[in-house]
């Protein structure tokens, strides 16, 4: 069985067909990129994965464990990491909050425990610190550590969603659009990070519409067009498709 | 250094008080330590109101039904159950609680606006009980004759029937929540709370179950908020309906948001302002009420986000 | 010019100047003050210190409205409309601040120019896809005929497809006489349909030239454009 699975996933919105019965399978250690026209279906399709929206029909599996229709926290401490396509932050909480908001949940969790700040908590905090500070000196945001996460620029909060997702060293990461409003110089930082995660034994499924990404990281290509998905292989097949140029790339 | 013994000598003074007002205002001590136990008193409702609305984002228009379930059952179980003041506070702690949890269950599936008119809803029903089930809490007619509180049993109680002991009491008391407000606040905690405060789709994609912490804020402040209005009854000795009115609500939200939302400081700033300066403005009676109004809409104007934004602008410009 | 925020200073002495007709773009990393540059100029930032002078009318200090008033149109970074409202009530928004007898027959043509929109008339914008959004936006900032059009990102979130008729649509805007300031991480194809082109960083100026100059530049192409 695969590492994630979706089965005949279906979602409609006031009767319109969103998601249109899409099969995708993901196995572990796999870069799969899915790629689409906007509003072709692969936001929806994100977010009803990740329990953010209920599905009209179909299964969800990961890790051989139906998750279909789970609330979205509990998908998120069983492994799921991901990003969200708008900028996503908590913009009263300081840069190194937004970080270490993400660990915590998936450690010791009883209310008491952290009332009375117990040794083991004090170890993981310091030990969410340094993997928190190690992040933001990757993204560049290390100056910006104590700032509120609204100060920073629309760019740098894209960056710093990203570092957060990969706090809790999830082993599925859902990327939607990671590129978009970043610098094309970190863009390529990005890119050897997402590879060298994906060295790592992490699994990816990728929305983005910048070529160069997914060319460079893929090493599948899922296209969705109104819903349903049209392709899938390997990302060279991809952009020679007559189907997908027509639908996506134009010209 | 220099802050801690700043603290201390704050702190003294605070617990000398009686003395300082005797010895400044003789003949007027009486007044001035009632006035003080209300600022106590409010500080302490208003900073269980802020765990809800400032620190988890949720506008609950429900705390004065926590606040007079409190009330009311400490009132009743003294007066017809024989209950002394630690037993009966405790009781009124835990049903507030209860009340709390059970309706948080239903209220928390609504978001945002109607969330603030479930929870209006439920206050105002509260309120109707209150004033028209006679048999239980004698309605209109009030419960009367609440004794002032006695800590300890038997030979060994001491009874708090002066105004400088409540004032101790209503102390202590701030001083306990402000401690637990703090502490449910700072750390892992707090950033859950602020967390699904800012945003609630990151904050469960980060795992964090945003209904459960919103609950846990609502029932805690609906616990100390019974606490301090068991503390009430036993201070006024007579509980009317017209406690837990929705006005409640709104002096509340005066004072969290005068002072700062979220604020530890602000907050007791805010219950300060909002219990002292219409005692001070008591030397022009007639245009009191317009000069209150007219100094918390300048404050609003000069420093939306409250006087403790004021504050810490200063103190970063003097370390700076 | 200089500008930034309550805590932080964001430009620290940024000068620039744009011909009449050009399309100039702004490129730089992420936080190096792109954005605020803009929305200084439309006023929406407070100058610190400097001028901005348009045709030689000081516009430092002026409130939207007024810059608006003098010919600058500003569409945003992201989505920012009105996404309740229909694609038509978009535009009689975008035409809020005329009152001749013109907007009509402009908010027509701007249908009729842009065809997806024209179909989509009585949709509520937000059920727009993410393109067709950015597209709206350009339309209603173009119904003020804006002698300067400021653009943060406008093929952000966009498909291939849909960048390429946002920057056709740019291009056409200028051809007929529209200054136009881009703030764009598509830099790539920013500076190749681009008159000039500035690089910033940390809120100071760090390169400019003509858009063919910097791609040509070696070592804005490794730290700016990524390769």
């Amino acid at each position: 069985m695969a590492f994630f699975a979706v089965h005949g996933l279906v979602k409609r919105f006031l009767g319109v067909t969103a998601i249109d019965r899409v099969d995708l399978t993901v196995e572990r250690g796999e870069l799969v990129a899915l790629i689409g026209p906007n509003g072709s279906g692969k936001t929806t399709l994100f977010n009803c994965v990740t329990g953010f929206m209920p599905a009209d029909a179909g299964r969800v599996t990961f890790r051989e464990r139906d998750v279909t229709g789970i609330a979205p926290h509990r998908i998120a401490r069983l492994g799921v990491g991901r990003t969200f396509q708008l900028v996503s932050v908590f913009s009263r909480l300081t840069v190194l909050d937004n970080l270490l908001v993400f660990l915590q949940q998936h450690q010791e969790d009883s209310v008491l425990g952290r009332l009375l700040r117990t040794a083991r908590l004090r170890r993981y905090e310091r030990e969410a610190l340094d993997r928190a500070h190690a992040l933001l000196a990757w993204v560049k945001l290390a100056d910006h550590a104590h700032a509120p996460a609204g100060t920073l620029s629309y760019g740098q909060r894209k960056l710093l969603a990203f570092a957060a997702a990969l706090m809790p060293n999830p082993e599925l990461i859902l990327l939607d659009e990671p590129a978009a409003a970043v610098n094309p110089t970190m863009i390529e930082t990005m890119k050897r990070h997402i590879l060298a995660l994906n060295r790592e034994g992490k699994t990816i499924l990728l929305v983005e519409h910048n070529m160069d990404v997914v060319m460079d990281l893929a090493q599948r290509v899922v296209v969705l067009d109104h819903g349903a998905k049209i392709a899938e292989g390997a990302p060279e097949a991809i952009r020679r498709d007559p189907r997908v140029i027509d639908a996506y790339f134009g010209r | 250094m220099r802050r801690a013994v700043a603290w201390g000598l704050g702190g003294a003074a605070l617990v000398a008080m009686p003395w300082l007002v005797r010895a400044v205002a003789p003949g007027q001590q009486r007044y001035v330590l009632h006035i003080l136990v209300f600022t106590g008193l409010f500080a302490a409702l208003a900073l269980s109101y802020d765990l809800v609305v400032g620190h988890v984002g949720s506008l609950s228009l429900a705390h004065p039904a926590f606040f007079g379930i409190g009330a009311y059952t400490a009132a009743l179980l003294a007066t017809r159950a024989g209950f002394t003041f630690l037993p009966d506070t405790l009781a009124a702690m835990i049903l507030a609680g209860l009340v709390a949890w059970l309706i948080g269950v239903p209220m928390f599936r609504l978001h945002e606006h109607a969330f603030a008119i479930g929870t209006l809803g439920f206050a105002m029903v509260t309120h109707i009980v209150a004033t028209n089930w006679v048999d239980l809490t004698r309605g209109p007619l009030c419960v009367t004759g609440i004794p002032r509180p006695a800590l300890g049993m038997g030979p060994v109680a001491i009874k708090l029937t002066s105004v400088p002991h409540y004032y101790w009491l209503a102390l202590a008391s701030l001083g306990l929540v402000a401690l637990l407000y703090h502490g449910l606040t700072t750390f892992r905690l707090g950033r859950a709370f602020h967390a699904v405060r800012d945003n609630e789709m990151l904050a469960a994609a980060a795992g964090i179950d945003p209904r459960r912490y919103r609950m846990l804020a609502f029932v805690v402040g609906a616990v100390v908020a019974g606490g301090i209005g068991a503390l009430y009854a036993h201070y006024i000795t007579v509980l009317c309906p017209e406690e837990m009115t929705v006005a409640l609500t709104i002096n509340l939200l005066v004072i969290v948001f005068i002072g700062g939302v979220g604020r530890l400081r602000g907050v007791v700033i805010g219950a300060v302002l909002f219990t002292v300066l219409p005692e001070i403005l008591r030397i022009a009676p007639t245009w009191r009420l317009v000069i209150y109004g007219g100094l918390l809409l300048a404050i609003v104007v000069r420093w939306p986000e409250g006087l403790e934004s004021a504050l810490r602008r200063s103190g970063r410009s003097r370390t700076a | 010019m200089r500008a930034g925020y309550a805590e932080v200073e964001v430009l620290r002495g940024v000068s620039l100047e744009v011909r009449s007709g050009d399309i100039v773009s702004i490129i730089g990393a992420n936080g190096a003050g792109k954005s605020t540059l803009l929305k200084t100029v439309f006023g929406l930032v407070t100058a610190h210190g400097g001028s901005i002078r348009l045709a030689g009318e000081e516009l430092a200090g002026r409130r939207p409205v007024e810059v608006l008033a003098r010919g600058v149109s500003y569409v945003p970074q992201g989505r920012c409309n009105f996404p309740a409202m229909t694609v038509e009530e978009n535009l009689e928004m975008g035409a809020y601040t005329r009152n001749d007898a013109g907007v009509r027959r402009d908010i027509d043509a701007m249908m009729q120019r842009f065809p997806m929109l024209g179909s989509k008339r009585v949709d509520p914008a937000g059920t727009l896809s993410g393109g067709q959004q950015q597209v709206l936006e350009i339309a209603m900032a173009l119904l003020l005929h804006p002698r300067l059009l400021l653009v943060d990102e406008p093929s952000l979130g966009l498909d291939p497809r849909m960048a390429e008729l946002v920057f056709a649509t740019i291009e056409s805007i200028n051809r007929e006489g529209t200054t136009v300031v881009m703030v764009e991480q598509n830099a790539k194809t920013a500076l190749s349909i681009s008159h000039r082109a500035f690089v910033l960083e940390l809120g100071r100026n760090r390169f400019e030239g003509t858009g063919r100059e910097l791609l040509d530049n070696p070592e804005v192409r490794t730290h700016y454009l990524g390769r």
